[in-house]
């Protein structure tokens, strides 16, 4: 692993920036002087959080269609980066994600019947409908994702700079869109990371659209990885469909970090195979022929050619795995269908800690209003 | 006990309020699976695929394709999965069909899928430039991925139009100067045309100008006008009025009839609150008003404008005549507030003082009718068999008819008439002659 302990060294190294690591090549045969040491346990636990992290991705696509869920950012296609990333944080680390991120969720240890109550907003969703599509949990060290794009890079690098004040050993791994790193946060929490080395991997998931902006009409840089070095900050670009160039890079980021050796910038480079969220319709900004394109990079196949290849898995091994998570998911899903609706008068709720005289007049309002409304047999909404 | 299920468009998110029905992807008497995709949706935001929220079979589609429908309304039946349907059930839910939709669409979809409408791809930006062009999308080739219309595709088209437009234009006066030089001298009337192609001034389309073109394009392409006219005997309301005038002098007020039309009309308002109001398009809603701000139009040099006299219904006569010639001065000295011209609730355009004897008016959005009163002219009137010499004026109305029917509007002028013919009643209250 010399590579990889080279491009991460403290000097900063700008091919490594303008370059790309990988260790699987596109039919998922690995360059063995690269491959990481996991165990078969440890490889088929990566599978199936991709595994789980497409069917669960492909679920919430259809129950917002059926309009039980509000909005839905798909998944499709980035799984390798947010699996591979996730898998390197320990259990005191804490991550600050972005909207696009369920298979790190996942890996936090958040269930899927979480993850649908939240996007349901049923009776069971914990924030009672008040999240966005955007997960936070203070059991699984996840800070819920800031609507506005990027912000979330300069609060997990302040964070990250408050634990090693502290003397805290934990690490901050925050992930964010290629659209975030042409806003002024990303610059402003780089330029921090850079001079005072707090405990932070910042994972660009460069998805190669901000919605409709492909990134050559975002920046005039060469490669987003050049920007951290720009900063001062160890930067480093990884073939995002590769799970275990990510887990590899992100590893070593981790390790380096908890070590007191600072941040470090990982540009993973992917693809965004969906829409950009189910209010989106890429074929007017992007070509059939370029998703196609990715469509033959897809990381679950190529991760599985890997697997076969290591005679890690088989034919059938695979189509238990898929068999398994799909009924347990369908199950799941039914039984999220199933619960009741939040009460409406909710909305009014953990405001403040005692609902104040003129919150609970409106409250009154509102309850009459909607009394009057479904007995006029109208659409409550 | 059978059941059928009415499926609904869903709520799809991001303020989407309804979708056009693209294609169905089940048919009639298939049997469908929960969660099996049923039909494609275009909405504004994107073309999505809605899967079905039960298992069973498709008895009905309640939407064709091509169809607008908004979320929250059925768009198929279909009957669950081991639950036969009963007669009566059925014939029940035949009954609530909506109009215009076959019931036999199911079977109809599959004739039709040859000669099906072409379906537009188009983001909402583009629709409104086709719409405001008047351009009709089916028409123009989509150029974008997917086949999506986009803004260069539509620009092409109308310019392709105009340009085949102004070539039949061109043929067509070439035509004409043949004509002509066969029966002149060819060679003057060469001349005479350059000489008219010359002498045009171009007045750029500004301030009030452009505002004027832009609400009465709207005015007229969007509301649909309809119009009624009623002559009126005003004999005796001039010789109130002049009778009137001396009072109203002294105050240094010039009274015409106008403060008494404002006066009828907003009694009559009163009785016919619907010509006081204004279409809520987005919500589908009239919104009637219970103000009464009497727009009225006033000429300038500038061009038209509409301030209006605020709360009419709670100001006394010569109050009114002098808001006018307020209103008036200040329009023609371009001193108009903001204020004065918002909010206006109906308006008069009094043409006659120049002196037209008819003519209808266009409403001035998003009010719903607008009052002509053209010129009074000295007529000879049969009164009890006899002939009488009267001063008569015509009153056209022109109104919305999508909130207003004829009936309405035709006794709303009658009763207007009725208060200038008989102007002693404007002193009742309000409605008491309401029978
Ligand atoms: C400050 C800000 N500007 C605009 C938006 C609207 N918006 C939401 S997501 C997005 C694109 C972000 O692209 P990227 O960072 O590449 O992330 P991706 O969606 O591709 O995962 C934009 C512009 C926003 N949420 N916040
Ligand atoms: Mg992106």
């Amino acid at each position: 692993m010399n590579l990889i302990s080279q491009a991460l060294a403290k000097d900063l190294n700008l091919d490594k920036a303008l370059g790309i690591f990988r260790v699987l090549d596109d039919q998922g045969v690995p360059d063995e002087s690269l491959e990481p040491k996991l165990s078969k346990d440890f490889l088929l636990k990566i599978y199936e959080y991709m595994v789980r992290t497409r069917i669960l991705d492909e679920w919430l696509l259809k129950l917002q269609r059926m309009g039980k869920v509000a909005i839905h950012a798909p998944n499709k296609g980035q799984e390798a980066t947010m699996i591979g990333a996730a898998l390197a944080l320990r259990e005191q680390d804490w991550m600050f994600p972005s909207y696009r991120e369920l298979g790190a969720l996942l890996v936090r240890g958040m269930s899927e019947e979480e993850i649908i109550d939240r996007a349901m907003a049923n009776a069971d969703d914990p924030l009672k409908g008040s999240d966005f599509a955007i997960y936070g949990s203070r059991d699984k060290k996840i800070v819920p994702a800031p609507v506005p794009v990027g912000n979330q890079i300069p609060h997990a690098v302040g964070f990250a700079l408050a634990a090693k004040i502290m003397g805290d050993n934990i690490v901050v791994l925050t992930f964010f869109g290629d659209g975030a790193t042409s806003r002024g946060d990303f610059h402003f929490g780089l330029n921090f990371a850079g001079l005072f080395k707090p405990p932070v991997v910042f994972v660009i998931q460069n998805n190669q659209w901000a919605i409709s902006l492909p990134v050559r009409k975002q920046t005039a840089a060469p490669t987003l990885a050049v920007k951290g070095v720009a900063y001062g900050v160890p930067s480093i670009r990884v073939d995002g469909n590769d799970v275990l160039a990510v887990y590899s890079i992100a590893k070593e980021a981790v390790d380096k970090a908890s070590s007191g050796e600072g941040p470090t910038l990982i540009e993973s480079l992917t693809y965004r195979l969906g829409p950009h969220t189910t209010a989106d319709d890429p074929r007017r900004y992007r070509s059939d022929e370029e998703v196609k394109r990715y469509e033959a990079k897809d990381p679950i196949p190529r991760f599985r050619r890997y697997l076969m290849y290591r005679g890690v898995l088989n034919e059938d091994l695979d189509r238990e795995i898929w068999g398994r998570w799909r009924d347990y998911i369908e199950t799941v899903v039914r039984r999220c269908l199933s619960k009741p609706e939040l009460p409406e008068e909710v909305i009014f709720e953990d405001v403040y800690s005692e609902m104040p005289w003129n919150l609970r007049e409106q409250l009154e309002e509102f309850r009459e209003s909607l009394r009057v409304m479904k007995s006029l047999g109208l659409r409550v909404e | 006990m059978a059941r059928i299920e009415k499926v609904k468009l869903p709520d799809i998110g991001e303020g989407i309020a309804e979708g056009e029905i693209v294609r169905w992807l089940v048919k009639k008497g298939d049997r469908v699976k929960q969660f099996q995709p049923l039909v494609e949706v275009l909405t504004d935001k994107a073309n999505v695929e809605i899967p079905s929220p039960v298992s069973g079979r498709v008895v009905r589609f309640l939407a064709s394709e091509g169809e607008r429908v908004s979320v929250g309304s059925p768009i198929v039946e279909i009957e669950l999965e081991g639950e036969a349907v009963e007669p009566e059930e059925r014939a029940g839910s035949a009954e609530e069909v909506r109009e215009g939709v076959s019931p036999e669409l199911g079977e109809k979809v599959e004739v039709k899928k040859e000669e099906r409408r072409v379906v537009v791809r188009a983001p909402p930006s583009v629709r409104k430039l086709a719409r405001d062009l008047g351009i009709d999308l089916a028409k123009v080739k989509g150029t974008g991925p997917g086949g999506v219309i986009t803004r260069d595709d539509v620009l092409r088209y109308a310019q392709a139009q105009q340009g085949a437009q102004a070539q039949a234009t061109a043929r067509a006066a070439e035509a004409e100067k043949i004509q002509v030089e066969a029966v002149e001298k060819p060679k003057a009337q060469t001349v005479k045309v350059e000489a008219a192609e010359q002498a045009v001034e171009r007045i750029p389309l500004r301030g009030i100008r452009k505002i004027m073109a832009e609400r009465m394009a709207l005015a007229k392409s969007r509301i649909p006008h309809a119009y009624i006219v009623e002559e009126v005997d005003v004999t005796d309301l001039l010789s109130l009025r002049d009778h009137l005038a001396k009072y109203a002098e002294g105050k240094g007020i010039r009274l015409t009839i106008l403060p008494f039309i404002v006066k009828a009309v907003v009694k009559a308002l009163k009785e016919y609150p619907l010509l006081n109001s204004s279409l809520d398009e987005d919500r589908n809603e009239i919104v009637v008003k219970k103000y009464y701000n009497i727009g009225i139009a006033v000429d300038t040099e500038m061009g038209l404008v509409v301030p209006n006299i605020k709360n009419a219904d709670r100001k006394g006569l010569f109050e009114i005549a002098r808001d006018i010639s307020m209103l008036a001065s200040k329009a023609r000295s371009g001193k108009l507030d903001l204020s004065d011209v918002r909010d206006g609730t109906f308006t008069i355009t009094n043409i006659g003082s120049i002196g037209t004897v008819m003519g209808m008016p266009v409403i001035n959005p998003p009010e719903v009718a607008i009052l002509g009163v053209h010129r009074v002219v000295d007529k000879p009137v049969y009164i009890d068999g006899e002939l009488k010499p009267r001063k008569v004026v015509n009153l056209s109305l022109s109104f919305d008819h999508r909130v207003i029917e004829g009936a309405y509007a035709a006794r709303f002028l009658n009763l207007v008439k009725r208060y200038l013919e008989d102007p002693i009643l404007l002193v009742v209250s309000d409605n008491e002659l309401k029978v």
